[in-house]
């Protein structure tokens, strides 16, 4: 059969980077075909659609070299993040900006936009909608029915459910299954559960940008373990070899005493209550992950406890009314799902070791407990570099280390495992299972099921603002699961 | 933006010429020199603003108290140390005469009719709605009104990166620095983040655009299509007329006579 696309002895660098991105990467792509491409982050997955689609370089100038390139005749792209992909405010006319680039007549839109709607199980009352009070999922849902406005023939998929939760990414995945039976699919994915029975070909990438293996899904699954372990890729399994190798050694180090005590508590974001809890303690030693659909109120419950917004009711910290704590920072942290936006100072160095200036340790005691924290995070070798300039695991690293530097007792983190590869995800998880031995409090926001029930010793699910389970995990249930898995 | 109004005829006229009809008297405004004839103006003005705007008196009122500083700070400086002949009252530096009061409240009224004309005209017409008008009237490039709307779109992004990035900064105990420096610190603590978030997410919507097949290619057809209409008459008609009737109002029964 006749390639849709390929490409031969691709050529392509960022300026300003060192060493070329691709180096001579030839891929054909037959139609009808559904492809997963998988590499570690940064190993050029989404250039390489750009590529393909011919965005790069018709849209994005990259200095680029093929010695044959053939961009399928009608494609559409879906991006991963929902909020960047949308120019204008409305439902209706983000569709319409795709039909009126298309030159369809006006008086089909309507009936067009109707359709399509309907396609993508996008039920909504009016089709004037805002875009901005969708939910992520319904937000991607959109996407999806303006790229099929365009009628393409391939489909590039962008990590489209990277924001979503799991709920959500197993709609998504499902509509997708559901739109493209003779559409050829060319899929960026690092969540694998849903995307796996919809792809039939897997191209894997090492850090390099070069092909490692090409074939059926099931063939490069079996043969290629190894490999993707060394690059942190999400296989089917990671998490219970892992387990295997690292069998959690039940450690129940609860303390009796209280770290924190909520009674009637309420967290209000533009005078509306968002969060309230009846009552609820932490003790030392917790790991307590809080679980729930996007939009239930789980960061919210951590902005309300670190005080970002308005909160009512009763709140101790260590028996001390959260009103007359001082300096809430230095009892209690929050680490951000996004660590850029922590980031104050130009190097890695300065990062960590700003708290502690501010508390105006002694220069010598802060340079060896920032050694150690360097070395723990396996960040020495970047001390002098930018944060900016770091990649996405060694962001999250400096994210962690400049937060807890104050060795706080109580850490809070909004989803921080978000996008990491496997790597730096089992090593967040070991240095926090550290800490927590230590008599650490965590409270985590997080969607998986693997970190809830093999590294929590307790679960609260949110809903709607309100707390509907508090479960505890005991060792046994942890083993329980553990068999399970396996 | 999304302040819900009733629609008025003010809402139905066509954003370009409502445009060109605010720029124009915005202009003609700094030309006319008589008192009487600018407090005409400026009354006829708040009329549309209060009664076509679409807006609660409710909603409308708190919008007047910016309106009011506006007019006081501007004439304040004006009437309180202008020159003048005519001297009313002095006490050191302030020196009120005759010719510098009616010079400030001039000034005054001239900034408050710039204001009431920028809300009357921002708060009944939807920028989707004029940049589709200025595409088809004024044949503004679809590559420039497209970028103007998207970039709406970001405004409440950047503000809730704004929000994020404070609630981070008070983590990392920004607000304990004190001094100047500190004040320059956060300064560039707030924009970087806030400036590189806003690039990357400006260049993702340009290539999803483009990625949905926007050029800038003739033989667009547009979802929404700007017309006039009777309203358009009446628009025009109102500003002939209070330019008109207004400047024989000021002969006829001027309030300050000078």
């Amino acid at each position: 059969m006749k390639p849709i696309t390929y490409v031969e002895n691709l050529r392509l660098k960022f300026p300003g980077d060192q060493d070329l991105l691709f180096k001579d990467l030839s891929l054909s792509i037959r139609s009808g075909e559904k492809v997963l491409l998988l590499g570690p982050s940064g190993c050029g997955k989404s250039t390489l659609l750009q590529v393909l689609s011919g965005l790069i370089p018709h849209s994005v100038e990259v200095p680029m070299k093929a010695e044959k390139l053939e961009c399928p005749p009608s494609w559409g792209y879906v991006f991963q993040d929902p909020d960047s992909q949308f120019c204008m405010p409305f439902v209706d006319e983000e569709i319409a900006f795709v039909l009126e680039n298309l030159a369809i007549p006006r008086k089909e839109m309507s009936s067009i936009i109707h359709k399509l709607l309907q396609q993508v199980g996008l039920k909504l009352n009016n089709v004037h909608t805002n875009i901005q009070s969708l939910s992520g999922g319904m937000k991607q849902r959109l996407a999806i029915a303006s790229v099929l406005a365009l009628e393409p023939e391939v489909l590039f998929l962008d990590e489209p459910t990277a924001m979503l939760d799991p709920s959500g990414t197993k709609d998504i995945w499902h509509l997708l299954k559901e739109i493209s039976p003779d559409k050829t699919v060319l899929v960026i994915e690092h969540k694998l559960d849903h995307v796996l029975d919809f792809i039939d070909r897997i191209i894997l990438f090492n850090d390099k940008g070069e092909v490692m293996a090409d074939g059926p899904k099931a063939f490069v699954l079996s043969k290629y373990k190894q490999e993707m372990r060394d690059h942190g890729i999400w296989f089917p399994g990671v998490w219970e070899e892992y387990f295997r190798e690292h069998p959690i050694k039940a450690k129940p180090l609860k303390m009796n005493n209280t770290i924190l005590t909520l009674r009637n508590f309420t967290g209000f974001r533009k005078k509306e209550t968002k969060i309230k809890v009846e009552e609820f303690q932490a003790s030392p030693g917790e790991w307590i992950v809080i679980k729930g659909e996007n939009g239930a109120g789980k960061s919210t419950f951590l902005h309300a406890l670190m005080q970002f917004i308005k909160t009512t009711g009763d709140y101790k910290l260590n028996g001390v009314p959260i009103r007359k704590v001082k300096d809430l920072a230095s009892q209690m942290t929050f680490v951000f799902q996004n660590p850029e936006f922590q980031f104050v100072t130009n190097t890695v160095y300065d990062e960590i070791a700003y708290s502690l200036r501010l508390d105006k340790r002694d220069s010598k005691e802060i340079d060896i407990k920032l050694q150690l924290l360097l070395d723990l995070f396996h960040l020495t070798n970047h001390q002098d570099k930018n944060p900016f300039q770091l990649s996405m695991g060694q962001k999250r690293r400096l994210s962690v280390a400049a937060s807890i530097v104050r060795e706080q007792k109580l850490i809070l983190l909004d989803e921080p495992t978000f996008g990491q590869d496997s790597k730096n995800t089992f090593a967040l998880l070991e240095w926090l299972e550290e800490y927590r031995q230590q008599g650490t409090t965590i409270m985590m926001v997080t969607h998986d099921d693997y970190i809830s029930t093999n590294f929590a010793t307790r679960v609260l699910t949110v809903k709607a603002g309100n707390i509907i389970s508090d479960k505890e995990i005991d060792k046994k249930n942890r083993e329980t699961t553990k068999v399970l898995s396996n | 933006m999304n302040i819900a109004s009733t629609e008025t005829w003010l809402h139905r006229v066509n954003p370009t010429l409502k445009l060109l009809g605010v720029l124009f008297l915005c202009i003609a405004v700094l030309w006319i020199h008589e008192l009487n004839y600018l407090l005409n103006l400026t009354v006829g003005i708040f009329i549309l603003f209060l009664l076509f705007s679409g807006h609660r008196f409710k909603h409308l009122v708190p919008l007047l108290i910016p309106f009011g500083l506006i007019f006081l700070s501007t004439s304040s400086a004006m009437i309180l140390f202008g020159q003048g002949v005519t001297t009313w009252f002095k006490w050191g530096l302030v020196h009120i005469t005759e010719e510098s009061f009616y010079r400030g409240l001039l000034v005054g009224l001239r900034a408050l009719l710039f204001a009431a004309l920028g809300l009357t005209f921002a708060l009944t017409t939807k920028p989707v709605y004029l940049f589709y008008s200025l595409m088809q009237q004024a044949k503004l490039k679809p590559k420039y009104a497209y970028s103007f709307m998207a970039a709406f779109r970001l405004i409440p992004i950047i503000m809730e990166e704004f929000q994020t990035i404070r609630n981070a900064m008070r983590v990392r105990g920004v607000e304990r620095q004190k001094g100047i420096r500190a004040v320059n610190f956060k300064l560039k603590a707030y924009s970087i983040p806030l400036l590189s978030g806003s690039i990357r997410r400006a260049h993702r919507i340009a290539v999803a655009m483009e990625a949905k097949r926007f050029t800038d290619a003739n033989g667009r057809t547009y979802y929404y299509q700007l017309r006039f209409s009777k309203a358009d008459l009446t628009f025009t008609c109102y500003f002939v007329f209070i330019l008109v009737a207004g400047y024989y109002v000021a002969g006829w029964l001027p309030i300050f006579i000078i």
